[in-house]
């Protein structure tokens, strides 16, 4: 076994911890930080679940080893609330009824809110894009897709920051 | 007190979402901690073949392995997994029906049936090094030749999965009415077809995971499994284990999903329970999507050939149906699969003349299990698609021939001169089936084909209808309970566990509104045998109709034993209280609300020697309650590839009362999703040696954001008098219809002739292929 130290800062906490190099950056997030929200639904790249921010883009939780993410800043779902409150994106997804049994969501949360961060107006096809990477076996993306397309509406165009 | 506004019916917002949305769920995997010992399970690598030795020292020998036991170490100690199902005598004997009996061990002995049988389980400190050391366990394996297809393995000479038994069929049933025969003679037009649908299952998001752990001071084991029948794994485990039920608590945490597979018992929940007790430790097994693909229980996989005869008019004389429904090694829910076929086969039609028979097949494939649907896709696949073909033959318009058979108002309720499974004779108790079709119609016409042509310059377009009849909410029962709680809230719960349908808002909404409270002084306990001692589980569009009934009829009896205590409280006759909105009220003007009594039962207060309230019921519908829906979907093919998308969709379906239409929408939209999955992109195939070639989502292709279309519902009311909520299942509802309506949609799109893409998935070679062959007959 290969330890490797790693610092790196997670919903704005800095940790200091030693890992198994072999250690991927989900289970260093689930058993080692206690963010259990970060799921593992395929752990080979493709249903989306694991979908964390590092430096603000959203990487694969499953795919990536916590060694790699030392030096970084990594948001998770856990981070992505307004405050003690829902985010303007997670108050949508359940007014749209964009989730079931709630295991794929952080995943959509995620790939969403880095959608919604990067880009000024977006249109059906373009949310669809950006969360093509996601499975959801519920809700068939209906309520998923109109949660995030309601925000990008309403939302301020030019500052792409939820009107209030 | 006023009277508040009806949770029944309302959108009420989910109280399952915050915690989802913020990272707060807490699925079985979430459970596990420092002080967990992880289970790994040795799997069969061949179909078929003789255990001839298991070598573990290897594996016992790597530091932090705890335990490595075979199936021989277990061999006396642990007993197999029973079956699911047995339908009544009555349908048994209307039906002739037959099954074998297969006695599969926990973990493999002599032999093993499929690849990814387990057959050896290993503890360890960490998952990594149980993984590591079940790298190193050593089997010897003598092979045997194996058969991995249903027609092949009905074959005389074909090798048997089960050696003990005397051919390969795991159950057989035939029935029928009227004289086909005769009335196939009067026809105008007869078509025949072999149809077939893929093997696929519900794959859900979160794979299957158990937690045991051996509770010392109490003396019993406590479980936690991603399931939908917590209490059909109590049985599970104490039939297997000979323990009384006492010593065994299950518990659902959150369910990322189940869709079926999960309302099916397993090995790993017995083993994993059965090594908590033995080790004395938190033992946890989490399934990964590799062992998902070989171990869970699989579905659909049904063959049918199918003689559909009409009169020069098209209407129905006859209609025969023989099948062959693929159950790889085994499943425990044999009798319920290849009856849904039979009993669902019928459709929203007259039909006057009918004969059905089915045979259920073992093969060296993985088992089998239900999957939403469960043999009703199959059924409908093969009618629809036959309805198609003679209307071709007849000379109609799809609709056309659906219209002139269709049991319309007057028609309604129709009986079935047959049994359903639980022996009561069928009857649809329907509205208008006719009204269905009419309604989905309206929502997606032929017309909207033209409409898209401009948005879609490089798709050919086309359109397809379906109908589906659906037997929801069967019993034999469930279990509700309602308690109050100290402060004059309450705690719900019910037998049916959640598996993601939103049980904590719509069993709190039909709590809420029956005993008269606010929706917030109600919570819902998700699934725990402590909770209700007995109970059968979510699965079969069933929880809102006999799950939801049950919570209604332990709160209709809460608050009228409520009531007696108001009454003994005021020092007045019960026939003097009413039970008002928040409590009670007696004729002289005096109020009690819940908390007062909470405070009364409470020890020192005036009803101190009284009972707590706590009320449990049970709900046992008479019989199964028939839905009905009709499908509608625009297509577009690429004439490049062949590849099909869905572009629109549309479901009406006659439903009862609807506790919550968001919910309701949620189900046929996700129903649906999972449906043009099976139909165009999913399949676990198999070599001929039996191996599976579809072992990642690189091969075993879900449907994602682009594959599914904006799906637009009707809700229709139709009678619901068999519960007291009025209420009807849905759960099944999206999916049952969407294989023959995208088929019929390609077909149209193609210009095809109808009733020729008889096989699902859809490939893409498949639709090259009607292309080229419209093209040569155009020309």
């Amino acid at each position: 076994m290969n330890d490797v130290r790693i610092d790196i800062e997670v919903n704005g906490i800095r940790y200091e911890r030693t890992v198994d190099a072999r250690t991927s950056l989900a289970d260093f997030l689930r058993e080692q930080i206690g963010l259990t929200g970060t799921h593992l639904g395929c752990e080979h790249g493709v249903c989306g679940a694991c979908t964390v921010l590092v430096d603000g883009r959203s990487v694969r939780s499953c795919l990536s080893l916590a060694a790699q993410a030392g030096g970084t800043t990594v948001r998770t779902v856990e981070g992505l609330g307004d405050g003690d409150g829902l985010s303007p994106l997670q108050q949508a997804m359940s007014r749209h009824h964009g989730l079931q049994c709630g295991f794929c969501t952080p995943g959509f949360v995620v790939a969403a809110t880095e959608l919604l961060e990067n880009s000024a107006e977006l249109d059906d096809h373009d949310v669809r894009e950006a969360l093509s990477g996601n499975v959801c076996r519920c809700t068939g993306y209906h309520g998923i897709v109109a949660a995030v397309l309601e925000v990008a509406r309403e939302r301020q165009p030019a500052t792409g920051k939820a009107a209030e | 007190m006023t009277t508040s506004a009806p949770l029944m019916g309302a959108t009420v917002p989910r109280r399952e979402d915050e915690r989802f949305l913020t990272g707060r769920g807490a699925f079985v995997a979430d459970l596990t901690g420092p002080g967990t010992w992880h289970a790994v399970f040795v799997r069969s690598s061949y179909a078929a073949a003789r255990i001839r030795a298991v070598e573990t020292a290897a594996a016992r020998r790597l530091p932090g392995v705890l335990a490595v036991l075979t199936g021989e170490d277990l061999a006396g100690r642990l007993g197999p997994l029973g079956s699911l199902h047995k339908p009544q005598p009555a349908f048994v004997e209307a039906f002739s029906f037959h099954s074998a009996e297969i006695d599969l061990p926990c973990l493999a002995i002599e032999r093993v049936h499929y690849v990814g049988e387990p057959l050896a389980v290993v503890v360890a400190e960490s998952r990594a090094i149980a993984e590591d050391a079940a790298e190193l366990v050593d089997i010897a394996y003598e092979r045997d030749e194996p058969v991995a297809d249903a027609r092949t393995a009905l074959s005389a000479t074909a090798p048997r999965v089960h050696p003990e038994l005397p051919d390969n069929v795991a159950a057989s049933l035939q029935a029928g009415f009227g004289d086909v025969d005769a009335a196939r003679r009067r026809a105008a037009h007869v078509v025949r077809n072999t149809f077939r649908i893929g093997r696929h299952s519900g794959i859900p998001l979160e794979c299957r995971g158990v937690l045991s752990r051996w509770d010392q001071a109490r003396q019993r084991v406590e479980v936690w499994t991603s399931t939908q029948v917590p209490h059909f794994v109590r049985t599970a485990i104490t039939t297997a284990t000979g323990w009384p039920t006492h010593q065994v608590r299950v518990r659902t945490p959150d369910v990322g999903g189940g869709f079926g597979p999960k309302a099916n018992v397993y090995a790993e929940e017995v083993v994993v329970a059965y090594l908590a007790r033995l080790l004395n430790r938190e033992v946890a097994w989490i399934e990964d999507r590799a062992e998902h693909f070989q171990a869970t229980a699989q579905g659909r996989d049904q063959e049918l050939e199918a003689e559909l005869a009409v009169d020069s008019d098209g209407r129905i004389l006859s209609w025969s149906v023989d099948y062959v429904v693929d159950v790889g090694a085994g499943s425990l829910w044999v009798a319920g699969i290849i009856a849904n076929t039979a009993l669902h086969l019928l459709g929203a039609y007259r039909i006057p003349h009918y004969r059905v028979s089915g045979r259920a097949v073992y093969t060296n494939k993985t088992i089998v299990a239900q999957y939403r649907g469960a043999g009703r896709p199959e059924a409908c696949f093969a009618l629809e698609r036959s309805l198609d073909a003679a209307a071709d033959a007849a000379g109609l318009p799809p609709e056309e021939i659906r219209r002139r058979n269709i049991l319309r108002a007057e028609d309604l309720p129709h009986e079935v001169p047959l049994p359903y499974r639980d022996g009561v004779p069928i009857t649809y108790d329907g509205a208008d089936f006719g009204r269905c079709l009419d309604a989905c119609l309206k929502l997606l016409p032929a017309e909207t084909v033209t409409d898209l042509a401009a948005d879609y310059p490089d798709l050919l377009l086309g359109h397809g209808i379906s109908t589906y009849v659906e037997a929801t909410g069967r019993g034999p029962y469930e279990s509700g309970r309602a308690r109050l709680l100290p402060g004059g809230t309450f705690e719900i719960a019910a037998g049916s566990a959640s598996a993601g349908q939103s049980h904590e808002t719509t069993f709190a909404q039909v709590a809420a509104q029956t005993l008269g409270v606010p929706f917030d002084a109600v919570r819902v306990r998700n699934g725990d045998t402590d909770a209700v001692a007995y109970g059968i589980g979510s699965f079969a569009s069933r929880s809102a109709v006999v799950g939801g009934s049950a919570v209604y009829t332990a709160c209709r009896r809460l608050r009228e034993r409520g009531r007696e205590l108001a009454a003994e409280l005021l020092d007045v006759r019960p026939d003097d209280v009413d039970a008002v909105d928040g409590g009670f009220s007696s004729s002289d003007g005096r109020d009690i609300g819940w908390e007062r009594l909470a405070t009364e039962l409470a020890p020192g207060g005036g009803l101190a020697d009284h009972q707590p309230l706590d009320q449990t019921s049970t709900f046992s519908p008479p019989t199964v309650t028939w839905t009905m829906g009709a499908h509608a979907a625009v297509v577009g093919i690429d004439p490049g590839t062949g590849i099909v998308r869905v572009l629109r969709y549309a479901v009406a379906h006659e439903g009862g009362d609807e506790i919550n239409p968001a919910v309701v929408e949620g189900q046929v939209r996700g129903g649906v999703a999972q449906g043009i999955g099976g139909t165009l992109l999913e399949e676990f195939a198999y070599s001929a040696e039996g191996q599976p070639q579809t072992t990642t989502f690189a091969e075993y292709l879900l449907p994602g954001t682009f594959e599914v279309p904006p799906t637009a519902v009707a809700h229709l009311h139709g009678p619901a008098d068999l519960n007291p909520l009025g209420v009807k299942g849905v759960g099944e509802s999206g999916t049952i219809a969407v294989y023959s309506t995208v088929a019929a949609a390609v077909e149209d799109a193609a210009s095809s002739a109808a009733g020729r893409i008889t096989t699902t998935p859809i490939r893409p070679s498949t639709v090259l292929a009607l292309l080229t062959e419209t093209e040569g007959e155009a020309s």
